[in-house]
């Protein structure tokens, strides 16, 4: 019976929900004012590069995930040494993830209740929902995709229904010059939400059919960025350049000022429980991801790995002691300083390893 | 003496000639229970019989008993005088079609419990028995637990045989099979599935039999015994098959691909493969106009949602959320919480408490009783309580909208599960608020999806996605629109209708 591997639609459901996850949560491209449009278009083409590198690597090897084709191509030392490092990082990005989900949980919703505790549920409830496994996780993501879309086509009618959007807000454009607009994009859009891509090289491989795959997943990236770009832009829009820079969760006060009918008043509190299931399930991938490298290293069963890497992932999403400490350490240690690194040069490395063999195999 | 059956092989008999004796070892095995019934023919001359008839009391038909036993007397009268004494022409002569030999002492005693009546034969090593079930049996009337304004007011009733001919009447194909099975040591209970050949998933199929094969126990008292043996995962609160009472439902299913299992001595079928969304479709929803039973299908949707959240909801909202609530409603609640002393957790969880309690009291009591559960249920859950100031007002509408909506899903193995979780929930509901719901709903999810009824997805169509099962799930398009059965359950023969069906003749008539 079909129902054994998992459908292309199942890989562009859990795209979708990957790609929204964290980024609606922040204003992107902050640092480009009423341009991050622009900012999160170029970090959006440039993404696609790299996505296109990515998805040579998993044309040039369907059958392999990502561990499978560190350790095969790259020597089993040094690709046993990649599988921990990615692994690592999934898992890292998984507690990343997860702190944002909590403090966003604090934030609009339970503020007197301990990160501990709540991070304590979110792990729980995203850990029973990785011990599945892979497959289900995808099938899970389509199943919630129906929620996300319809709340997010509701947001942006209600939004442009009651007229709060203010495109006097986006001029001047271009007011310091392309300058800042790159200094936005690269690396940082680049790299958040774009170039997290890479993940989907441990999902690629589990899709049945790949003849029409490539063709709706691009289209899908397409959609995605210029969704998201629309949305990074409606905090400028409602909220203005200086307002959306300063705010944790601009999107939320947007929700906020929506008012209808004098019955929806606290739309925020709705759309928390939205942002829940996009950030929910970037960690549930993420974790997904992990346990599969640790368990494709130690050779041993998927389920073996999933309470030591969520034991992990809980533990590290609690190293931050505060909130701003976490952006912090997000954007200018990890974003700027590693992951370039990890999502970059890595990968190109193992496209082009991968390239010379393939080549030299075919003239041979 | 050796005796040569219909497929010509020569089959030895295990029984003694001598009627006396064999009637001894059947009493040896039967025991002197008093719902058995020996009747010995013999000649007026004669103290010892020539013939026994032997059945259990109340089983058969006794019209027709006589009118063998007389069967009996003519032939061994006829026979006596020219000694020509034959099982062969015994089973042909005393009642033909309907006799069947029996040459082991097992299968004797077997077929006088199945209610089948045995004959002896002075002389002969071979025994046989008839089928001339009768007694008392429960008619077949409207079912009780799944009624319909429109459509058939047929329902199950005990007899697996009478069962089997209200589907067959409705389904007149060759290819509807139905294969039996005896399970349970001590009950032996027959237990028939049925499944059309050429639509029915074979794999499905032999699943079935596989499973139903496995089961060694010591009982059979009714399908749900089946149900909890060949489930797929005991760890559910969702049940993995309907049952049904309704022939025309089962008839439907069957069409679909899906497989019937009936079970002797009860009026509900279990039908399977199933998928979650299959729970809150009815038979009736095919006998309604389209429009009106999609409508149906969503309410039975969203009841299904209140059901399940509504109490929670509230209970978030009003301790945690607050400012979710207009204003004006806010301060009406508020007003009305003032003078209650219990959180609204505590209130919540007594009320549905009480209600459980009412209502398991309203299914156990006697009938004659039953007016005064409600009148007590309605003034204890309702007025009383509140201008008592035990609970607010906005609680008891809660409750009972809850309990009402309860009862809009269609099969009551689905309602149940949701009275179980609702209280998950609302403990969720009271320590975490919504973000707490959010935690209950999210594994509630990746449950559904992974569970499997049969091999099937159990949360199809929506994940895996499958558009044209979407058709007939949360839609119901019109009949002639329906070109085919849905994904999934059955792999093969999936056409339903032409193209044409039902287009040509309304285009003549237009003008």
């Amino acid at each position: 019976m079909h129902a054994r591997q998992n459908r292309v639609s199942e890989l562009i459901a859990s795209y979708i929900l990957f790609e929204i996850g964290s980024t609606t949560l922040f204003f992107i491209g902050a640092k480009a004012k009423q341009d991050a449009w622009l900012a999160m278009l170029i970090g959006a083409a440039l993404g696609f590069v790299l996505v296109l590198f990515y998805w040579g690597t998993y044309l040039m090897d369907p059958k392999r995930n990502l561990f499978q084709l560190f350790s095969h191509y790259l020597g089993k030392w040094p690709g046993a040494m990649l599988t921990i490092l990615y692994a690592v990082y999934f898992a890292y990005e998984a507690s990343r993830n997860l702190r944002d989900l909590v403090e966003l949980a604090a934030f609009a919703l339970l503020n007197r209740t301990p990160l501990f505790i709540l991070t304590l549920l979110a792990i729980l409830v995203i850990g029973n929902s990785a011990r599945y496994g892979a497959r289900i996780a995808l099938q899970l993501c389509l199943a919630l995709l129906p929620v996300v879309i319809v709340s997010y086509s509701a947001l942006i009618l209600a939004i442009i229904g009651k007229g709060m959007l203010r495109f006097e807000y986006m001029l001047p454009v271009l007011e310091q010059g392309m300058g800042p607009v790159v200094q936005a994009a690269v690396p940082e859009i680049v790299s958040f939400p774009f170039a997290q891509t890479l993940l989907f090289l441990v999902y690629f491989p589990l899709i049945s059919s790949t003849k029409k795959m490539g063709k709706s997943f691009f289209l899908t990236y397409g959609i995605v960025a210029l969704v998201l770009t629309i949305v990074n832009q409606i905090n400028v829009l409602v909220l203005g350049p200086t307002l959306a820079e300063m705010m944790t969760f601009p999107l939320l006060e947007v929700v906020q000022l929506i008012e209808l009918a004098e019955v929806f008043e606290r739309m925020d509190v709705l759309f928390v429980l939205v942002l829940f299931i996009g950030l929910g399930f970037k960690v549930l991938l993420f974790y997904v991801g992990a346990v599969t490298g640790i368990s494709e290293i130690s050779g041993t069963g998927y389920k073996r790995w999933v309470i030591p890497v969520g034991l992990f992932i809980f533990a590290s999403s609690l190293t931050s002691p505060n909130f701003s400490h976490h952006m912090w350490v997000g954007i200018d240690v990890v974003l700027n300083q590693v992951y370039p690194y990890i999502q970059m040069a890595i990968p190109l490395l193992l496209f082009l390893v991968m390239f010379f063999r393939r080549k030299k195999r075919l003239q041979s | 003496m050796t005796t040569k059956t219909l497929h010509g092989q020569e089959q030895q008999s295990s029984l003694p000639s001598e009627v006396m004796q064999t009637l001894a070892l059947l009493q040896r095995r039967l025991g002197h229970s008093s719902d058995i019934s020996i009747r010995k023919l013999n000649w007026p001359e004669d103290s010892s019989p020539f013939a026994i008839v032997c059945h259990l009391n109340g089983l058969v038909d006794d019209k027709e008993v006589n009118q063998m036993i007389s069967n009996i007397n003519q032939y061994v009268i006829a026979k006596r005088e020219n000694d020509g004494m034959s099982v062969e022409s015994l089973l042909q002569e005393v009642l033909p079609g309907k006799l069947k030999a029996i040459r082991d002492e097992e299968a004797m005693v077997q077929a006088v419990l199945d209610g089948r009546t045995v004959v002896l034969i002075d002389g002969l090593d071979t025994a046989m028995a008839a089928s001339l079930l009768g007694g008392e049996r429960r008619s077949v009337e409207e079912p009780t637990s799944q009624t319909v304004i429109r459509g058939s007011k047929e329902g199950f009733t005990e007899d697996i045989s009478t069962n089997i001919a209200l589907i067959r009447r409705k389904i007149r194909s060759a290819d509807l099979r139905f294969e039996d099975r005896i399970i349970g040591r001590v009950t032996r209970t027959r237990v028939s599935v049925g499944y059309i050949q050429g639509i029915a998933n074979p794999n499905v199929v032999q699943e079935v039999f596989a499973r139903l094969d496995a089961i060694d126990t010591d009982s059979i008292l009714e399908s749900s015994y089946i149900e909890e043996f060949i489930q797929d995962s005991e760890l559910t609160p969702f049940p993995t098959m309907i049952n049904t009472e309704r022939p025309d439902a089962v008839a439907g299913n069957l069409l679909e691909g899906q497989v019937a299992i009936l079970v002797d001595g009860t009026p509900f079928v279990l039908i399977l493969p199933v998928t979650f969304f299959r729970f809150f479709l009815s038979s009736e929803d095919y006998y309604q106009r389209y429009d009106i039973s999609t409508f149906l299908r969503l309410i039975r949707l969203f009841s299904f949602f209140v059901a399940l959240l509504l109490p929670s909801t509230y209970i978030a909202v009003t301790t945690f959320q607050q400012e979710m609530i207009p204003t004006t409603l806010l301060i009406s609640l508020a007003a009305q919480r003032e003078g209650t002393p219990l959180p609204a957790l505590a209130e919540a969880l007594l009320m549905e408490l009480t209600f459980e309690v009412i209502r398991e009291a309203g299914v156990r009591m006697p009938r004659v009783v039953g007016p005064a559960i409600s009148i007590v249920g309605a003034l204890v859950l309702g007025q009383a309580a509140v201008q008592a100031g035990l609970v607010s007002a906005a609680m008891v509408i809660i409750v009972s909208f809850t309990a009402i909506a309860n009862f809009v899903i269609p099969y009551f193995s689905m309602s149940s599960a949701v009275r179980i979780i609702r209280f998950g929930f609302m403990i969720l509901a009271g320590t975490f608020g919504l973000y707490g719901i959010l935690a209950g709903v999210i594994p509630l999810l990746v449950h559904l999806v992974a569970l499997r009824s049969f091999g099937i997805p159990y949360f199809l169509p929506a994940s895996p996605l499958s558009f044209s099962n979407m058709k007939d799930v949360f839609l119901r398009i019109p009949w002639p629109k329906a070109k085919y059965r849905p994904d999934y359950v059955s792999e093969i023969n999936k056409r339903r209708q032409s193209d044409s069906s039902g287009e040509n003749p309304k285009e003549k008539l237009g003008d």
